[in-house]
């Protein structure tokens, strides 16, 4: 499992090698999708969408908005049905099984776009409650490492506060640190600096270098592209619910191979 | 697209607004000619408007005034019996159980001020400015009210008195404030001192006739005033150990502890104190304490092992079973008692899974069973078993009691139940959601004395042998049913409120439904469904007022159909319904105060 109070003695600016170097032919698949798909009544959101992802892998998905990066990020720990298709999660398959839905939910975190902390919850709490509740970690054992997680990504004085009172990025960083408390194994991004002032982006970007850098493995559904080139070991481009492209960083910007890639790019880089 | 709209009202309460650092503009002050002219005669049709008003409240006023100080009135009617509108029958010489009853709640009343702080600041000339107001309300009154001369004169003097010492307190510097509560104190303590020394009795004010008092000094008796003192002692005093504990107590255990004994209080009064039953010892060490030894003992151990994070499907199937037993005890001939502790054993072992947890954990929940257990064999014995106190008719309370007792227990249990009807309305299991749709519309097509007289004629005539339901408790039950759903409502409103985002993150870290449910989306729901709930509380707890249809001797009935009855007082319904609609008036304003207070206290956390 993932030592994550590794990360703030990486530090954010010591991984000087480019990610795409290392070499995880050999590590073990953390995540396998086959030929998976899925459908809003008569409306295909995934069509035969097929990747594995290693441990230890960062992968970023890019697509237009609508091309279905949500719909699967989201399948990964069945937040959304597929209806067709495999998904296997650190070995276990996803089926109606709500045992294994269980499983794959307590090893993989997940960061949403608007934080969905809960409001009602002191921040403290909002990271320790699943570990009490899911983990049957005792509390104090748990609200003991809320705290030091909520040091690890940097606003441990916040801890006693709501959600609410909290600017945006902090309360992604505490999400972040809610996800992390469950000590998952793979953790999904969906476009986690999307709903943030520009001047909020780095600091929440910062924290999630720092978690790839310990080795996590991750997903990361975003539009900042300065991130993608860095932390990236792949980058998989969607359109219209279909991997369109995959490749190394290197590859993906100097010299994609696709038409549509380099339309993207020509827009999102003008 | 539910999701965006959910996002955009998160969006909104998660920002805190940025506030400029500038001082709030001062409040205006306009000398009093200008604010009069600004406010009611700003043109020709507001000062029509103005004086036509004016006139209609004053010609009200004097009507108003006339009725209260007609000589025919007999507001001693109320005075008199009060021990007749607050507990009916109860036995006088076996009053000292109700007074005990009023002080608990006294007391409860005063620690709860000191915990939850309740009261503000006044500054004092503001103190004087309603002293003021106070002083000119006296003098109009006076001057409008049917008075003889010498009447009004002394009145008058009342107002000048009002209206010079309520100069004098507003001159004081604005600096110095004093509590709202112990000006309340203040008032009470007046009203008490007031019990010793004025002659309260008969009164002739009025214009033609000598005005001569009726009623000599120490009128009231000592049964009456000393009892009402030592109350207002009792709450100033608990009202300090309330001070006291605040500040060493930690607030989240002393609130905990405070909200439990505002449930567990007025049953414990009412069946142990006020009722007093005569256990039978002989029974109770032989049968009664047993059955609860057995399911305490083996029914912590049971739910130990379930609460064990290691026990999986095992445990659940074992916790149906357990429901299948309950269900199958009340097909069998079997004690009441145990078929109760069956049911309830078995929500606590189907609620297992959820809470389970390290040791600690464990220990605690078998504990709260424990506990649960003692108290409901506790209770179900004591209901049955005769009471000590001799009452004739029909139940050992009512007037104000009645009505108090029944709206109490009306809420005790149609908040869980509609609780629970709200979540298997909100379920995605369709046959919860349909039955819970099916009794919610049922019972709302169905008006509520309809319910009351079935209740109270046909359900006792159902009733398996060897069973037997006092009307008040039928009543009761059928109230708490018809009042759950629409609790249910209220409560889908607010569930239905928390957005689906907070429902997927709860999801993401792993919670099953049920931790979902009761970790996430009750807190914030119940939250939302504040308001509507208090409006309903209050609704519920005036509405009984409809048990004087199927003829119980409550509030109402005391009021209209006793009293009046008497020789002495002779048709004074008027009177004692003026006076009780008071009674309802601050019973219903306070809830309603204390419900502001709350949903400010809760937006805080909020924010
Ligand atoms: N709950 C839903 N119901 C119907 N259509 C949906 C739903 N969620 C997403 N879609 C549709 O599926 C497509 C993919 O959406 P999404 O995965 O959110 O795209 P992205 O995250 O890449 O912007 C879009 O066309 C969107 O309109
Ligand atoms: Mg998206």
């Amino acid at each position: 499992m993932t030592d994550v109070t590794d990360v703030t003695e990486t530090g954010a600016d010591s991984g000087g090698v480019a990610r795409s170097d290392r070499d995880l032919s050999n590590a073990a698949d953390m995540i396998i999708c086959e030929d998976i798909s899925k459908w809003y009544g008569d409306f295909q959101a995934l069509e035969g969408v097929s990747a594995t992802i290693k441990e230890q892998e960062v992968v970023v998905v890019l697509g237009p908005s609508g091309s279905g990066k949500s719909t699967w990020i989201r399948c990964i720990n069945r937040l959304e049905e597929h209806q067709e298709g495999r998904i296997v999660v650190d070995g276990v398959e996803l089926t109606n099984d709500l045992r294994n839905i269980e499983k794959v939910r307590s090893e993989v975190g997940m960061v949403f776009q608007q934080f969905n902390l809960f409001p009602h919850l002191k921040v403290r709490d909002n990271v320790s409650l699943a570990p009490i509740w899911v983990r049957k970690k005792p509390k104090a054992e748990a609200e003991e490492q809320a705290q030091a997680l909520l040091e690890l990504v940097g606003i441990p004085e916040q801890a006693d506060k709501h959600p609410g009172q909290l600017s945006g990025g902090q309360q992604q960083r505490v999400a972040i640190a809610r996800a992390l408390a469950m000590e998952p194994k793979i953790m999904l991004f969906d476009e986690p600096t999307s709903a943030l002032d520009p001047e909020m982006i780095k600091e929440v970007l910062d924290v999630m270098k720092n978690l790839a850098l310990s080795g996590m493995t991750m997903m990361v559904v975003t539009h900042e592209m300065g991130f993608a080139k860095e932390v990236a070991d792949r980058i998989i481009f969607m359109e219209e619910g279909q991997i369109v492209e995959v490749g190394t960083p290197e590859h993906f910007f100097t010299n994609p191979t696709e038409d549509r890639t380099k339309l993207f790019l020509s827009q999102i880089l003008a | 697209m539910s999701e965006f709209a959910g996002a955009g009202a998160e969006i909104g309460s998660f920002y805190p607004m940025s506030r400029p650092d500038t001082t709030p503009p001062v409040e205006e002050h306009l000398p009093p000619r200008e604010w009069l002219k600004k406010n009611l005669f700003s043109n020709v049709a507001n000062s029509i408007l103005t004086v036509l008003s004016s006139l209609l409240i004053l010609v009200m006023l004097r009507g108003l005034l006339g009725f209260i100080f007609n000589p025919l009135r007999q507001w001693n009617a109320t005075a008199v019996n009060l021990r007749l509108l607050m507990t009916h029958a109860y036995p006088a010489d076996q009053y000292i159980r109700v007074w005990f009853s009023v002080a608990a709640f006294l007391i409860l009343t005063g620690l709860s001020l000191a915990v939850w702080r309740a009261g503000s600041r006044i500054p004092v000339p503001d103190v004087g400015k309603r002293v003021i107001a106070l002083g000119v309300f006296v003098t109009l009154a006076t001057l409008l009210a049917p008075f003889s001369t010498s009447a009004r004169l002394s009145w008058l003097a009342v107002a000048v008195f009002l209206l010079v010492s309520g100069v004098a307190v507003s001159r004081t510097s604005k600096d110095r404030s004093v509590s709202s509560l112990s000006l309340l104190v203040g008032a009470c303590g007046l009203a008490a001192l007031s019990l010793w020394v004025i002659p309260y009795g008969h009164h002739s004010f009025i214009i033609d006739r000598t005005p001569k008092i009726l009623a000599e000094p120490g009128t009231v008796d000592l049964t009456t005033k000393l009892p009402w003192t030592l109350m207002l002692l009792i709450a100033v005093a608990a009202y300090g150990a309330g001070l006291f504990l605040r500040d060493r107590v930690p607030a989240k255990v002393a609130r905990t502890s405070l909200v439990l004994a505002w449930m567990v209080t007025p049953i414990l009064l009412l069946f142990l104190v006020l009722r007093d039953p005569d256990f039978d010892m002989g029974h109770v060490l032989s049968t009664d304490i047993p059955i609860f030894l057995v399911f305490a003992v083996l029914g912590s151990a049971l739910l130990f092992w379930l609460t064990n994070p290691e026990t999986g499907e095992v445990g659940r199937m074992v916790a149906v079973t357990v429901l299948f037993l309950a269900f199958g005890s009340f097909l069998t001939p079997m004690r009441m008692i145990i078929r109760i502790l069956m049911l309830l054993l078995a929500m606590f072992a189907l609620a297992g899974p959820t809470f389970s947890g390290d040791r600690e954990t464990r220990h605690r929940y078998a504990a709260v069973w424990t506990g649960v257990a003692i108290f409901v064999s506790w209770l179900v014995t004591a209901i049955n078993t005769p009471s000590t106190v001799p009452v004739p008719g029909q139940f050992f309370l009512g007037g104000f009691s009645m009505t108090l007792m029944v709206a109490f227990f009306t809420l005790l249990v149609s908040f869980p139940l509609g609780v629970m009807l709200a979540l298997a309305r909100t379920s995605s299991m369709p046959i919860f959601r349909l039955l819970a749709t099916w009794f919610i519309e049922f019972v709302r097509g169905v008006p509520l004395i309809t319910i009351l007289i079935f209740f109270s004629v046909m359900v006792p005539l159902f009733l398996p042998d060897g069973m037997s339901l006092s009307e008040v408790a039928a009543v009761t039950i059928g109230y708490a049913l018809f009042a759950s759903a629409y609790l249910a409502e209220n409560v889908r409103g607010g569930i239905q409120s928390v957005t689906r985002g907070q429902h997927e993150a709860a999801e993401a870290v792993g919670m099953t439904t049920s931790q979902k449910t009761v970790f996430i989306v009750l807190p914030q729901a119940l939250r939302v469904a504040i308001p509507p709930l208090v409006g309903q509380v209050i609704g519920t707890f005036k509405e009984t007022s409809l048990l004087v249809i199927i003829g119980l001797f409550d509030l109402l009935f005391v009021a209209k159909a006793i009293i009046p009855n008497q020789t002495e007082f002779m048709g004074s319904t008027r009177e004692n319904l003026m006076v009780i609609s008071l009674i309802y008036w601050v019973i219903s304003y306070s809830m309603s105060k204390a419900s502001q207070r709350l949903e400010q206290r809760v937006g805080l956390g909020e924010q």
